[in-house]
């Protein structure tokens, strides 16, 4: 289940109109029939929005946004108010109280959807259950810098991906563009005149669409004020230049949550396959590690009993490469999986000279490894 | 008093109707006659401050049920108690109050609304105080006569 509205209303009848407006969306409603029980339900459920009603027996909603503006715990959940009173002495009344909307009765269903969609993120029922986007899926890149050679090389830099990179060297030009299609990534430069930057953040913040955009900011190294100010309002992060875009690469995987297993995991001749590439950084290990307890259960689960770890594009024997194939075997023998190591010259004479991994047996290829595993041979002691 | 009263009720009763219900309803010419004996459903809620009165909206039970029906989208199945048609009369009822109380208030005369309540009944009629002011609107929404009473104790605020 999605994220939470609490609807506090005295009466059934607009309980049930906003329960039913939000039926398509992933989003569980709570309700309470007045303020007493819409604080004590605020206060267990924590909800991402409140819907208060204004005129209620026992606690009208007024009392009730007071007390929970007054709670530092419950302070921030953001209210709307849908009221059947909207004269002016009332709107600002409400509105001195710190709501964040207010709805006026009647009302239609749609505008009530428009106005949470305002302020939380409203997806539809099933579609977070829905196939997680691959690295090598399509992304669109908004780049915003007044400075067409950067785009440029950020264009050239993921060049090798299915990203697609667009450039807007105003911050007017950006918002006209996330308005056309809304991007999935977008990088701001933090030295954009006017404090564009960070204007910009803020309409994109307080967009309906854009608001969970990841937004990175673009700063050379030294700038260290302004990025420090983009971290401190809120910017997914930042990108320094020079760009290491194996890095912007690494930045973007993680703030879309990119699943990037199949790099790295293939099914072949009946047997889980990891193989790990010439370019063996810490970057890449922990994205394997990130996936690997899933992919090993997951091979478990569909009849799998074996696993091949191929390390032999790796060239080099470190820290990091010990680590994984320790934490890989450990999982195998977890799971009741026979493994099998296929290494490099290098790594197969520097892993006899480690205490943790000198009893590794490597083979040489993979059929090797298939006999090893059926005759039972122990891969690592 | 308020000299275009019945025109304010008139807008608010329009307004909840086309907005909350898609369904159309139109004044009635003045003074027409008031159909009674059938059972009907009364919704009533006060207002009391500068101005002080209470708003009724009286609906033939058979439309109140298929107004509930249309007003949460649920089959007539569904209506499975008196309590939820109550409940939709009241806060049709508030929605028009509120509708009116709003406009009321942008002219100074600020009131505060009460809770709804309901009444049911057949053949009934309110008998105010010689001294209250009363206002009696009539509607047509399709076949269905919808009549608005307004109760208010005479201004003495100008």
């Amino acid at each position: 289940m999605g994220r939470k509205i609490l609807t506090v209303d005295d009466s059934k009848t607009i309980r049930m109109i906003v329960a039913r407006a939000f039926k398509k969306y992933d989003l569980e409603i709570l309700e309470a029939q007045n303020g007493v029980e819409g604080l004590a339900v605020a206060t267990r459920e924590k909800p991402d929005l409140i819907i208060l009603d204004y005129t209620m027996p026992i606690m009208d909603g007024f009392e009730m946004l007071t007390k929970l503006k007054s709670d530092p715990e419950l302070k921030p959940i953001p209210v709307i108010m849908l009221t059947a009173e909207a004269g002016r002495e009332n709107v600002m009344k409400i509105a001195k109280q710190g709501v964040r909307d207010y709805l006026i009765k009647p009302f239609k269903e749609e505008l009530i959807i428009e106005r949470v969609a305002r302020v939380i993120d409203l997806k539809p029922r099933g579609e977070s259950v829905s196939k997680v986007r691959r690295y090598d899926d399509a992304l669109d890149i908004l780049v915003v810098d007044d400075k067409p050679a950067i785009v440029e090389q950020i264009a050239g830099g993921l060049k090798e991906t299915n990203w697609k990179v667009e450039g807007s060297s105003t911050t007017s030009q950006a918002i006209e563009r996330c308005a056309r299609k809304v991007p999935d990534i977008v990088l701001i430069s933090l030295s954009l005149p006017e404090n564009g930057a960070f204007t910009l953040f803020q309409m994109l913040r307080a967009g309906a669409r854009t608001k969970i955009i990841p937004v990175f900011g673009l700063s050379v190294k030294t700038a260290a004020e302004d990025q420090a100010r983009a971290t401190q309002v809120g910017f997914t992060g930042i990108v320094t230049k020079p760009i290491d875009f194996e890095d912007v690469k690494i930045k973007i995987t993680r703030a879309l949550g990119l699943d990037t297993s199949f790099k790295y995991f293939s099914h072949k001749d009946g047997l889980l396959h990891l193989k790990l590439p010439a370019a063996f950084t810490p970057s890449v290990s922990n994205d394997i590690v990130t996936n690997l307890r899933n992919q090993l259960t997951e091979a478990v689960e569909s009849g799998f009993d074996k696993m091949l770890i191929d390390m032999s594009a790796v060239n080099n024997a470190d820290i990091t490469l010990i680590k994984l194939g320790l934490s890989s075997l450990q999982l195998c023998n977890e799971l009741g999986l026979k493994a099998a190591l296929i290494g490099s010259p290098a790594v197969t004479k520097e892993c006899r000279n480690y205490e943790e991994t000198k009893d590794w047996r490597f083979v040489a290829t993979a059929e090797e490894a298939l006999t090893l595993m059926q005759s039972g041979t122990a891969v690592a002691a | 008093m308020i000299d275009d009263l019945e025109e304010l009720v008139k807008a608010a009763v329009g307004e909840v109707f086309s907005t909350m219900l898609a369904q159309q309803i139109e004044p009635e010419p003045p003074n027409s006659p008031v159909v009674n004996g059938d059972a009907t459903i009364a919704g009533s809620v006060g207002f009391i401050g500068n101005l002080t009165g209470i708003v009724y909206l009286y609906l033939p039970q058979g439309f109140a049920v298929r107004l509930t029906e249309k007003l949460l989208g649920i089959s007539p199945q569904s209506v499975e108690s008196e309590e939820l048609v109550n409940d939709s009369v009241g806060e049709l009822t508030n929605m028009v109050v509120g509708h009116l109380k709003s406009r009321l208030s942008d002219r100074g005369r600020s009131c505060v609304m009460t809770i709804p309540s309901i009444v049911r009944g057949t053949n009934f009629c309110i008998e105010p105080v010689s001294s209250t002011i009363r206002r009696l609107l009539t509607f047509r929404s399709h076949e269905h006569q919808v009549v608005v009473e307004i109760l208010m104790r005479p201004d003495t605020s100008s």
